[in-house]
């Protein structure tokens, strides 16, 4: 958070004023009610994540489990899902499909929010609508539906990502970031013979680092975590993604599939799920903080300016 | 005089063309992209009015006019299904908009730096979960044997629930789980419009002897109330969009009654029944009603001096 903005801190105003009870009462309440949401946020979290590590022969329930002394803990579960072949299999085609999803829909969406931005694109208007309107009429998912079939996208990894390539929010976002650039510094290079491919890459893309992250933040998530059309398009079982294993591994709880679970080894179940669960959100949770900083940038600047 | 007006006006197009050549090459493939994969299928859309056969195609299959339509307005569960998309999205927006909105003004009050950064750290997480992710972690939170809140319920004495079989429990675990998922997020908005009130406010009513709660009802919350009206008419654009995700993963056939939306039911007809001509009716008639009120909002927004994104 910058403190340049002046962010209030009744404590480190020039105003001199003793606090009153009724601000030691109100402190007091801002606290408690983060402390108390801390730790709503926190326990589901917690208690995934204690699960994964509970050994075999643990007795007691997942409340207590979930103050079980780390030392005490078990990689039973990220083993047996690890020296999982299926598992593998599903994390590989996972990061295929967010690598190719972000690198389509960036190199996609890049130039279309760029030539948006031109104010004085003859035809600008005519453009804006176009992409607006299937933005404002949403069909629903029958109609894609058969166009990805007839397309013969079915059990091609391109299927996840194909449709959903340009996000027309994101790339109005983006658009609103362009227009703010300095006007002047795209005038020059284009005096300078610049043709606009040349002032895309040379001048706008080394200006909009934040943005880019942003906005590549957002796909990676849509794409990483959908199943929806994971389980519509790729019926192969050697091309399911992550999501997909994970919501099997989830629903297994009858006796069939204790076998399908059982697999992954003598890993307790409950624990097998809990491990999944969390190495499904691990790539999201690693680029979080390296990222977090660019979107706030990026989608105050998108959603302050519109 | 005018004939020449404009023809120079039209050479001038011309000229601004031309010049803009290479603009419209790199619109070669985005173009391309919204031709087949946003207009083909509002093409396919017409089979809404069709009976439609896959052996016949969209084009040979008989035209039927407007039966779908009736077939869905006419059934018994049209009212249920729209009942059960307004409960989610209103409750959704009634439940977590309050808490986004508090949270962004504790957030911004606190002067603990280390309990507010690690909050507004955890809080925008859940976000960038899946629904699926969500389901695991419910799981471990609800399951009917082992789930910590029936571990608690149990330390108190009380009965197991099975929570997402349950008709009575499940809206609310519905829209509490949106809620925890959702909140951190919605409250960057408003923490961006916290951060832009003029500090000299805040001094003057220091100097004016206002205490913390005066500050925030009669500084804080009147700076942010444009930013909240502009929020509330954005989501009640897509007041139709219940969370199709969320439900999908957390229903089951004992909660069919109280879970199914419109999106689910669309997927079920045309997905798993094929019924595509029927369910494809119930889409594009979300879609018409949706369009009204996206375009609606929008207006409002502007109005009330926000910038819509079209």
């Amino acid at each position: 958070m910058k403190k340049t903005t002046g962010y209030r801190r009744v404590g480190n105003t020039s105003v001199a004023i003793k606090p009153t009870k009724a601000d030691h009462s109100f402190n007091f309440l801002v606290d408690f009610f983060l402390a108390v949401l801390l730790v709503i946020i926190a326990v589901p979290l917690w208690s995934t994540i204690t699960l994964s590590f509970r050994p075999n022969d643990y007795i007691g329930n997942n409340l207590q489990g979930m103050f079980l002394a780390p030392w005490n803990w078990s990689f039973a579960a990220y083993k047996a899902l690890l020296g999982n072949q299926g598992f593998i299999l599903a994390f590989k085609n996972s990061i295929l499909i967010l690598i190719g999803g972000v690198a389509t829909s960036l190199l996609l969406t890049i130039p279309l929010a760029y030539v948006l931005s031109i104010t004085t694109l003859p035809g600008r208007k005519f453009l804006n609508l176009l992409i607006v309107v299937p933005y404002v009429f949403n069909v629903g998912m029958i109609p894609s539906y058969l166009l990805v079939t007839h397309l013969g996208l079915i059990d091609h990894l391109a299927a996840i990502f194909l449709p959903g390539a340009i996000s027309t929010y994101n790339c109005l976002i983006m658009r609103s970031f362009f227009e703010g650039l300095p006007n002047e510094l795209k005038e020059s290079a284009r005096i300078d013979g610049a043709t606009e491919i040349q002032v895309l890459i040379r001048v706008i893309l080394p200006l909009s680092k934040a943005i880019i992250m942003t906005i590549g933040l957002f796909y990676g998530v849509s794409f990483w975590n959908d199943f929806f059309h994971a389980m519509l398009y790729l019926n192969d079982n050697s091309l399911q993604p992550l999501p997909i294993l994970l919501r099997n591994i989830l629903m297994a709880s009858g006796m069939n599939e204790y076998v399908e679970v059982n697999a992954f080894g003598d890993a307790p179940i409950a624990a097998i799920k809990a491990a999944s669960v969390f190495m499904s959100a691990i790539p999201m949770v690693i680029a979080y903080p390296f990222i977090q900083k660019y979107f706030t940038k990026g989608t105050l600047l998108g959603s302050v300016k519109g | 005089m005018a004939n020449s007006l404009e023809k120079k006006r039209s050479s001038q197009l011309v000229r601004d063309i031309r010049r803009h050549k290479s603009v419209y090459l790199l619109l070669l493939f985005p173009l391309t992209y919204y031709i087949l994969f946003r207009y083909v299928p509002i093409f396919n859309g017409q089979i809404a009015f069709r009976d439609f056969m896959a052996l016949d195609g969209i084009l040979g299959s008989k035209w039927i006019g407007l039966k779908h339509f009736k077939t869905f307005t006419h059934s018994y569960y049209f009212w249920e299904l729209l009942r059960n998309t307004l409960m989610y999205s209103v409750g959704k927006l009634l439940f977590s908009l309050p808490l986004a909105i508090i949270l962004a003004i504790t957030i911004y009050e606190c002067n603990k730096p280390f309990l507010r950064k690690i909050v507004q750290t955890l809080a925008y997480l859940p976000h960038f979960l899946s629904w699926v992710i969500m389901y695991g972690i419910l799981l471990a939170l609800l399951a009917p044997g082992d789930g910590i809140i029936n571990d608690v319920i149990k330390l108190f004495g009380g009965k197991p629930l099975d929570f997402l079989t349950n008709t009575d429990a499940f809206p609310w675990i519905v829209i509490l789980s949106d809620a925890w998922k959702e909140m951190g997020w919605s409250a960057i908005i408003f923490i961006a419009a916290l951060m832009g009130i003029d500090p000299s406010l805040f001094e003057a009513a220091l100097v004016e002897g206002a205490n913390s709660w005066q500050r925030v009802r009669y500084i804080t919350l009147p700076s942010i109330l444009p930013v909240i009206v502009i929020v509330v008419l954005l989501r009640l654009g897509t007041i139709l969009d219940a969370g199709f995700n969320q439900i999908f993963m957390l229903y089951s056939t004992p909660v069919l009654s109280v879970a199914d939306i419109i999106d689910t039911w669309v997927y079920r007809q045309g997905l798993l029944e094929f019924q595509f001509g029927l369910a494809t009716a119930v889409g594009l008639f979300k879609g018409f009603i949706g369009m009204f009120l996206i375009l609606g909002s929008n207006r409002l927004v502007r109005r009330f001096g926000g910038s819509s994104l079209f």
